[in-house]
């Protein structure tokens, strides 16, 4: 071993060790930095199906759309907190279509009949009307297209449906194709703890 | 007769009236606020809303543990154990489980806008796992140079599984199309530093393969991958040798790494095999260069050396060759 290749590893040894030493540098700052996960947050406040004062309008299904997962990561949320239970609820019925032998709507809103709806408490056998009804969304139909959150806002609904994202269906695209494609800019990446989503387990 | 005749005529025609006039409901919302667990009545308990939690800390760590365990690996077979068959195999699996299981992500090759943004902007951070995935091969190419393009990375292992006929690209136009993935390393950064709304994450929305991963995609983005797959028919790894601005950081410190591809495992010949062997055109001189090998190991496979380590030659000269 020559003193020439010495001196060449030596070089490569410093060079290396620089290297490593600012790479790691940088890690730590962003070890540092990185004190909560961020997450694609849909904000329901800017979603147009959603947000009051956007009324007579088509409901936006980009969301349905969008998503770069064949059914969309967004998907229809029913706040049962907020649900009037109605007899007939204007996002699980078309309340425009013609009136079938009960007396109800004869066509159902939603495009891919995700929406289930069942009489719950009390059940009065003669008077229908007189019943609540809990709808629940079928998160394996809904597609996130919106129709439904158009139709419950207020006033014609509670607006107890929502859309969000979810997390376990999200891919967390660098890119979310849906923010992409929102015109109001509803989702936007937040740190986790101000998502509204409940913490992780600590555990997990 | 005549009366029940007058009666079917009023029925039908109350019928057909009350069709036409109710033909939709007047709809009018009947409550103005949702009815409490007491209202609905028969013990009837609220249901909670169905919140999903983001992938879990531990299912994080699981990929992070991967991706390091799969480099070890890779950088053990390509330089120690130099098997062509054990690096296809790792590639195809680490292809299966970050490719089409994570759907591409998380992935170190846009991870270099999520590190550029959280670097210059103050209110951006990245997650722990983003800076594993990011740094982790970054580190393996000072040691082991490229292994992470070998046998861990998805895009390399498809376009290393449709490598079917390879031209040698002329030498100076190899070079010069080298130098496209530093411009779009820094093109990358720019659009990354950008304020937030003027902020475009380029690296993925040109993503040429995770379309194929994830089985759907925008037309662009699939078309551009179906091309550089053909293309790589014929030109060995077209996105990794000319595009890939990851590719580009590993090569600039690979060129520094501790140890690197040896083709023959003891004496040299000068047949050429080797040189002849490699699609990418990473072998110079007979020597392997530590910025454009990947680490596949094909010029092992081709190495009259390799397939007869020669144990007959006097142990001295092998002596000579490694020491």
């Amino acid at each position: 071993m020559n003193h020439e290749t010495t001196r060449r590893e030596l070089l490569g040894h410093a060079v290396r060790g620089a290297g490593l030493l600012g790479l790691g540098g940088v890690a730590v700052y962003l070890t540092a930095k990185a004190d909560d996960e961020g997450v694609w947050v849909l904000d329901t406040s800017k979603c147009v199906n959603s947000r009051l004062g956007a009324t007579g309008i088509e409901a936006c299904e980009l969301c349905a759309t969008s998503c770069v997962r064949p059914l969309s990561a967004v998907r229809a949320i029913n706040d049962f907190e907020k649900c009037g239970r109605c007899y007939i609820c204007p996002a699980y019925f078309d309340v425009t279509s013609a009136v079938d032998e009960n007396g109800l709507p004869s066509a159902k809103l939603c495009p891919r009949d995700a929406i289930k709806r069942e009489p719950i408490g009390w059940v009065d056998p003669d008077d229908p009307a007189n019943n609540f009804y809990e709808y629940t969304i079928d998160e394996a139909l809904c597609n996130g297209c919106g129709i439904c959150v158009l139709a419950c806002k207020d006033p014609s609904g509670l607006g107890s449906i929502r859309l969000e994202v979810r997390y376990d269906l999200c891919l967390d695209c660098n890119r979310c194709s849906n923010a992409a494609a929102c015109p109001d800019d509803a989702i936007d990446r937040k740190p986790l703890s101000r998502a509204g989503a409940p913490q992780r387990h600590p555990a997990s | 007769m005549k009366r029940s005749a007058r009666l079917i005529t009023i029925l039908v025609l109350t019928f057909v009236v009350s069709q036409t006039a109710l033909a939709q409901i007047e709809y009018e919302r009947p409550v103005d606020v949702a009815p409490t667990e007491e209202d609905i009545g028969e013990g009837y308990v609220t249901p909670a809303v169905q919140r999903p939690l983001p992938r879990s800390t531990l299912l994080n760590i699981t990929d992070t543990v991967l991706l390091l365990g799969a480099m070890g690996i890779s950088a053990w077979l390509g330089l120690v154990r130099r098997s062509r068959t054990g690096i296809v195999v790792l590639a195809i699996v680490c292809a299966v489980y970050f490719g089409f299981y994570r759907k591409g992500c998380v992935c170190p090759i846009g991870a270099i806008q999520n590190v550029a943004v959280a670097l210059t902007d103050p209110s951006y951070a990245v997650s722990y796992v983003v800076i594993a995935f990011f740094f982790a091969p970054l580190v393996l190419a000072l040691l082991f140079g490229r292994v992470f393009c070998g046998g861990v990375c998805p895009f390399g292992a498809i376009q290393e599984l449709v490598v079917l006929r390879p031209v040698q690209v002329p030498r100076r136009l190899d070079r010069a199309l080298g130098l496209l993935k530093y411009v779009y390393l820094g093109l990358a950064i720019w659009f990354a530093v950008l304020p937030a709304v003027e902020r475009d994450f380029i690296i993925c929305r040109f993503d040429p393969f995770v379309g194929f991963f994830r089985r759907t995609g925008p037309a662009y983005m699939l078309i551009i991958g179906g091309a550089l797959l053909v293309l790589g028919m014929f030109i060995g790894r077209p996105y990794c040798r000319y595009l890939c601005p990851y590719g580009g950081l590993l090569a600039q410190l690979a060129r520094f790494s501790w140890k690197g591809v040896t083709i023959t495992p003891d004496k040299e010949l000068d047949c050429g095999l080797c040189a002849e062997s490699c699609p990418y055109g990473a072998i110079e001189k007979l020597r392997a260069v530590r910025t454009s090998c990947l680490s596949c190991a094909r010029c092992y496979t081709a190495c009259p050396r390799e397939r007869a380590p020669a144990r007959e030659d006097a142990s001295a000269e092998s002596h000579e060759a490694t020491g």
